[in-house]
């Protein structure tokens, strides 16, 4: 499988996680479309994690996440317009074991600030693993297991899951 | 801070490398087993699964949608054009070589600037060692691999030096030449617009080629470069973009369905490529 191969075979992820980010499909799919061209202008200067380069998908979602980044900073007032109820329909009423209403986690996602809606994508919907997400967001590991860990408190907390011994939330 | 966020005897970071699965089996059965010891930790670990559920179930269904056109088209593009071949001109087109060349065909036609020529092929064509002067012998195998930019760099090399006559109908003559290249190629060809990337078209003309006829079209920049697009019938379907360098140019060649198509030119490659997916896109 060449590079570009590879590169295709993660649209779909790149699509899901510039949604989720955005939640507006012209703007997600502009996105992931600036992300492709510049992964694949790119190309040449990836080097796999064999090289130490860290992995293909950590490397796209970077690319994407700065991309993000920067048309935020450009459109600063979206920055602070939070949506709710914008997401795509769930396909499924969510499973029974779950006891998580989806409406309340996608209003209690919209209500992350945006570092930790970022990170806790990452792993949970885009399966990234610890390191993968710590480079594409481009930050340490610690720094990413705190900010979970605020990201899975707050979502809890919103979503009225308050464990027995959890403190009162940092912020 | 992460220590004991959780506020369990296990720890956020330990607890989250488990939860997103990265860790060496024996570290991963230690920490199972403190876990299974720590029901704060066990009902964490419950919650985040429930979570992660929750976001998948929102976020998945974009995933499962058919990609749209513009996103696959990127990677296309960039298989068209991964099949360049690099260097097969270099040889026999040393710098020094190429350099006096162009240098005393553009002195003779009076151009200061770099011409530039956007050769399409349409028509047969064939390997044509009288157009490639100097060419060494067994060059015939890797001029087979390189489509028809052989030939239209020698109509470009021909052509775009020209001041008075580099086209036979003028893209005045619009609606003609349209007409008359496509009668004379026996199918139909709109001359692609390329004027959004800085080049204008002059005109096209009729040339031989082997086993049919070959349209070369000219356009010019405001500076006075060139660039020739070539066409001309040629079997063997379908290919990727090729990137060659010979005679001095750069080009990319491509062959779609039973026609090669060849965009030379003496400017820098990236822009050439611009030009020449242009073109393609026109084509398609």
């Amino acid at each position: 499988m060449s590079l570009l191969d590879e590169i295709e075979a993660q649209i779909p992820a790149l699509r899901r996680h510039a949604r989720a980010l955005t939640r507006d499909a012209s703007r997600a799919d502009d996105l992931v479309q600036d992300c492709l061209e510049r992964a694949v202008a790119a190309r040449d200067r990836f080097r796999g994690p064999e090289a130490g380069g860290g992995s293909l998908r950590g490397w796209l979602f970077r690319i994407l996440t700065n991309l993000h980044r920067d048309a935020l900073r450009r459109d600063s007032l979206r920055s602070h317009l939070v949506v709710a109820g914008d997401l795509p329909e769930p396909a499924r009423p969510g499973g029974q074991e779950a006891h998580l209403a989806l409406r309340e986690v996608e209003a209690a996602l919209t209500r992350l600030p945006e570092d930790q809606r970022r990170a806790l994508l990452l792993v949970a919907v885009e399966g990234l693993s610890l390191a993968e997400a710590a480079q594409a967001l481009d930050i340490a590991e610690g720094t990413l297991v705190s900010r979970l860990g605020r990201a899975r408190a707050s979502l809890r907390a919103m979503t009225g899951r308050e464990p027995r011994r959890e403190r009162k939330a940092e912020r | 801070m992460s220590g004991r966020d959780t506020g369990t005897s296990v720890g956020d970071h330990a607890l989250m490398a488990l939860h997103h699965g990265r860790l060496p089996p024996a570290e991963r059965a230690e920490l199972e087993a403190r876990i299974a010891r720590d029901p704060a930790a066990a009902a964490m670990l419950a919650d985040w699964q429930a979570q992660d559920r929750a976001l998948q179930a929102l976020c998945d269904p974009v995933a499962a949608e058919p990609v749209p056109g513009r996103l696959t088209a990127v990677i296309a593009q960039a298989r068209r054009a991964e099949g360049r071949i690099e260097g097969l001109d270099r040889r026999r087109n040393r710098p020094a070589t190429r350099a006096g060349t162009a240098g005393r065909l553009a002195r003779a036609a009076g151009l200061v600037a770099a011409g530039v020529v956007l050769g399409l092929a349409l028509g047969g064509w064939g390997l044509r060692q009288g157009w490639l002067p100097g060419l060494p012998a067994g060059a015939p195998a890797l001029l087979a691999a390189a489509g028809p930019a052989p030939a239209a760099a020698a109509a470009h090399r021909t052509f775009a030096v020209e001041v008075a006559h580099p086209v036979e109908v003028t893209a005045e003559e619009d609606r003609h030449l349209t007409g008359w290249l496509s009668k004379r190629l026996g199918h139909p060809i709109v001359p692609p617009d390329v004027s959004a990337l800085g080049f204008r078209l002059m005109g096209g003309r009729i040339l031989p080629a082997e086993g049919g006829t070959a349209a070369l079209l000219m356009y010019e920049d405001g500076t006075g470069r060139r660039i020739s697009l070539y066409a001309a019938p040629q079997a063997g379907g379908q290919t990727a973009f090729r990137f060659v360098e010979m005679q001095g140019l750069n080009g990319f060649w491509w062959v779609d369905g039973s026609v090669g198509y060849a965009l030379m030119g003496d400017v820098p490659r990236d822009l050439l490529r611009d030009l020449a997916t242009a073109v393609y896109e026109q084509l398609g």
